[in-house]
């Protein structure tokens, strides 16, 4: 017996000589540094493929771009100090700031310019994502143009609203000819070689990205010498590193954890109404026209019933944590159409519609059948909003089944349009125009006409907008657009999804509405 | 002229390892097999690569760019033809090559793997050892308790208890994170992975236990029973009547034959370990090859998910046909046949 407790001793004793000398506790960041904790990590860092909100945080403070979108959807100049537009609208010359340089000091010319426009584009690269499968195409890009060292002109083949044209080009990281043309692909998305206010200095996988602020940046602020972007994919941790003081700014607090971090006296949560519109579509694609519910929902009278049916505010204050207004349209505010009311949640107005329509309660009390589906795991609490939305339906007498699945999956369904016959889904926004969140519905087949809605006065609208210099006459005519959207709604309309920031207490800094995390103006307390 | 009996046991035992390579290669290619289709079959992961405002032209282009215009056959046929020459396709998120991708990740794993196994034996041994000895008595029911709330509790809700109660409250050790130990080690620089070693023990700790309270719980009640097992056999009881010690008896004579299971269980453990990595690496944050998987099926990277996969099934398949090689010096009366 004594043998045995005294090897028991050694053991513990032992143990504890082990541990002791480990614990410490944990360091909080210094002045000189901020650190921040995002949901996933990027997948590589070439600027010319921004594939996630992770990568663009990153690039947009290493790289700079022509023109800068605000905070407040202002277009505010950055690497050019000024535009100049041709009369037929298709060609924009910028002019550059003089004296910039790339971080390995390269000076930064309007030919790398027209090179980092000219790379994204080259098909023999096969970049994916933002620039080259979404912000060129849609400007209807053309080439480039280097009319001097400071001037340079990106060449397009139509007429496109200037704030929405400047907005997509601002979305495109500048970068330095001579650097990139000496690196191979792959070594171009494993060190970049910035423009902006900080540069790269390291990058461990799935653990964090290391910046450091470049000295004599005069073009933006660098408040923190270094930045530390980690990587910390699970939502409790993210939480605890925030209250522990470990990090200095969080994406994506879960709302049931909102009252923790306000509590810790450590930090807040900053809640802020995003621009991701989240809608339910109604699928009008004859490939569904077989599927339960397919022929009432064709009918606008139902489909405006429905807006009715679902109580948008309860469903924000008890499944998103936050009071939220529901959206009138599929505009973000200022841009919408200040004459429109969101729906509001009056059952018996959507059951006494439903009447009308045609479609009473049976035997069982139920209108017809029908199927929502939606993703887990891509918006905020999705799964259980949906769950919820379901259940407004049913109690109406639209008995709704929910078919639920991971985001991979649904997004493999949505991309060709095999969601149906309602489909709950969410779509980015931004705050300097109506057009570029009008742009879903851009045709018939667009690519994110997701509900294939057929609505002839608004594409005819759409088309003519094509020939309007006027803003006001534009403005005129996206207030009657996005009439026509709401009284023949192929949305049920939602809300803008609210998204939480977690932001220490020692630092002064304010989270933005477009899900962008720009922190090169944050300041310590 | 080499010794007959020698000679003979080298032929069986190279027959033995060539038979069990040549069915690992089918076993590999059947599971990449099933990786492949699943992933394909889930839809076409084109939309994944878009920007979600991309028209049907650009949809298009990106489909034959990453080579999922071809049909699945041919895409099947392309990645075994790469196997054979050892190239095993570029991610298609991070342009790198796949398997280079895996491999880097791959130390961090093994770092918390082997930590979760070191736990879960030594431990285990000890206390299963105690268990069976004092059987019936308060010490053995006690142990048993804690070992059956060990395999009880789900791994997610302990690591975030703890990283909660010894990382948030008691700042006893980092809640989240890694320091490299073996990754700096095997690129030549052990100075570098022995200084970092001690920062690295105390990031290990929290997920390390995470992963290994479940094995540690099995394997001290597998050692338990099966020292019972010895205990109860007449050679223990003859050492016994001779009049040797009771730690000789246990350590000489039980100790040695109750291990042979555990060490067929050490194998399977590694693999168990391994898949058991993905939960922990994510609520740890841990830069492992888990979360490198789990983002490459989200994502269907798939180069990145088949190295993942061939990588892992050979190295499961080593570590069992190691241990079926142990497990034969163990115990003689074994052949390997």
């Amino acid at each position: 017996m004594f043998r045995y407790r005294f090897v028991l001793l050694v053991l513990l004793i032992g143990l504890l000589a082990v541990v002791f000398p480990l614990i410490t506790v944990a360091q909080t960041p210094d002045e000189n540094t901020l650190i921040i904790a995002q949901t996933v990590d990027v997948g590589a860092l070439d600027p010319a493929s921004v594939n996630s909100r992770a990568e663009a945080n990153i690039f947009f403070h290493v790289f700079g771009t022509l023109f800068e979108i605000g905070d407040d959807g202002v277009l505010r100049p950055y690497l050019a100090s000024e535009y100049v537009v041709s009369e037929d609208g298709t060609e924009w010359t910028f002019t550059l700031n003089e004296g910039l340089t790339c971080h390995d000091g390269e000076a930064l010319t309007a030919e790398d310019v027209a090179y980092s426009f000219e790379r994204a584009a080259d098909p023999a690269n096969a970049f994916t994502g933002n620039t080259a499968g979404f912000a060129l195409p849609a400007i209807g890009y053309q080439g480039m143009r280097v009319d001097g060292d400071l001037q340079v002109t990106v060449l397009t083949d139509r007429y496109q609203t200037p704030n929405l044209r400047l907005a997509l080009i601002s979305e495109v990281y500048i970068h330095c000819k001579d650097s990139y043309s000496a690196l191979s692909l792959e070594e171009a998305g494993q060190k970049p070689i910035g423009s902006g206010p900080y540069r790269f200095v390291e990058w461990v996988p799935d653990d964090h990205i290391t910046l450091e602020a470049v000295e004599g940046y005069t073009l933006r602020p660098t408040n923190f010498k270094t930045q530390i972007w980690r990587v910390i994919p699970e939502a409790s941790t993210r939480v605890a590193e925030l209250i522990a003081g470990n990090v200095d700014v969080i994406a994506n607090v879960p709302p049931d954890q909102i009252e923790a971090v306000n509590n810790s006296g450590v930090a807040t949560v900053q809640a802020v109404a995003g621009t991701r519109r989240i809608y339910v579509g109604f699928q009008f694609g004859e490939n569904f026209k077989d599927a339960p519910g397919y022929d009432a929902l064709q009918n606008t009278d139902v489909r405006v019933a429905l807006q009715y049916a679902v109580d948008v505010p309860t469903i924000c204050k008890t499944l998103l944590g936050t009071e939220c207004e529901r959206a009138s349209s599929m505009v973000n505010p200022p841009n919408n159409n200040p004459n429109l009311e969101p729906y509001p949640f009056d059952p018996a107005k959507a059951e006494e519609l439903l009447d009308a329509a045609g479609y009473p309660r049976n035997a069982d009390g139920v209108r017809f059948e029908t199927v929502l589906m939606g993703p887990r795991g891509r918006y905020l609490n999705d799964a259980n909003v949906v769950q919820a939305i379901a259940q407004y339906l049913t109690d109406v007498g639209v008995k709704t089944t929910v078919d639920i699945r991971d985001w991979a999956d649904y997004r493999t369904l949505t991309g060709p349009k095999e969601i149906g016959p309602m489909f709950f889904l969410g779509t980015g926004g931004g705050t300097w125009d109506a057009l570029y969140d009008m742009a879903d519905l851009s045709s018939p087949d667009a690519g994110t006409n997701y509900t294939n809605w057929q609505n002839e006065e608004w594409f005819t609208l759409w088309n003519s907008l094509a020939d309007i210099r006027d803003p006001e006459q534009e403005r005129e005519i996206i207030n009657q657009m996005l009439e026509v959207f709401y009284n023949d709604p192929p949305w049920l309309l939602l809300y803008f999804q609210p998204d939480f920031y977690g932001v220490s207490n020692r630092l002064d800094w304010q989270a933005r509405r477009d899900e962008w995390i720009v922190i090169y103006n944050a300041t310590l307390k | 002229m080499p010794c007959p009996y020698l000679w003979n046991t080298y032929r069986m035992m190279l027959r033995y390892i060539t038979r069990r390579l040549l069915q690992s290669l089918l076993v590999i290619l059947g599971v990449t097999l099933l990786t492949f289709l699943t992933l394909h079959l889930a839809g076409d992961p084109t939309y994944l690569y878009v920007s979600e405002r991309a028209s049907q032209e650009e949809i298009e282009a990106t489909r034959k760019k990453l080579g999922f215009d071809q049909p699945l056959p041919v895409q099947y046929v392309n990645f075994l033809s790469g196997l054979a020459r050892g190239d095993l396709g570029m991610s298609i998120r991070s342009r790198k090559p796949a398997l280079d991708l895996v491999l880097e990740r791959l130390p961090a794993t093994l770092e918390l793997t082997i930590f979760a196994m070191i736990i879960s034996t030594t431990i285990a041994i000890p206390i299963g050892i105690i268990s069976a000895t004092k059987r019936g008595t308060g010490l053995d029911g006690g142990i048993m308790l804690l070992a059956m709330f060990g395999q009880s509790i789900p791994s997610f809700w302990l690591g975030i208890m703890l990283l909660l109660s010894v990382g948030l409250q008691l700042k006893l050790l980092p809640i989240s994170g890694h320091v490299a130990v073996l990754d700096p080690m095997l690129k030549g620089d052990i100075s570098t992975g022995l200084t970092n070693l001690p920062d690295a023990l105390r990031y290990l700790i929290m997920p390390g236990v995470t992963i290994g309270l479940f094995s540690l719980s099995r394997n001290a009640r597998l050692v338990r029973s099966s020292m019972l097992e010895v205990l109860s056999q007449d050679y223990v009881t003859t050492a016994r009547s001779k009049g040797l010690s009771e730690r000789v008896v246990i350590m000489k004579h039980a100790f040695r034959n109750a291990l042979i299971p555990v060490v067929t269980m050490l194998g399977l453990e590694f693999g168990f370990l391994l898949s058991g990595v993905v939960v922990t690496e994510t609520v740890f944050s841990w830069p492992g090859v888990g979360r490198l998987v789990t983002n490459a099926i989200t994502q269907r990277d798939i180069p990145v998910v088949q190295a993942s996969v061939v990588l892992f099934s050979f190295l499961f398949i080593t570590l069992n046909l190691l241990v079926d090689l142990i497990y034969a010096q163990l115990d003689p009366r074994i052949r390997l046949e």
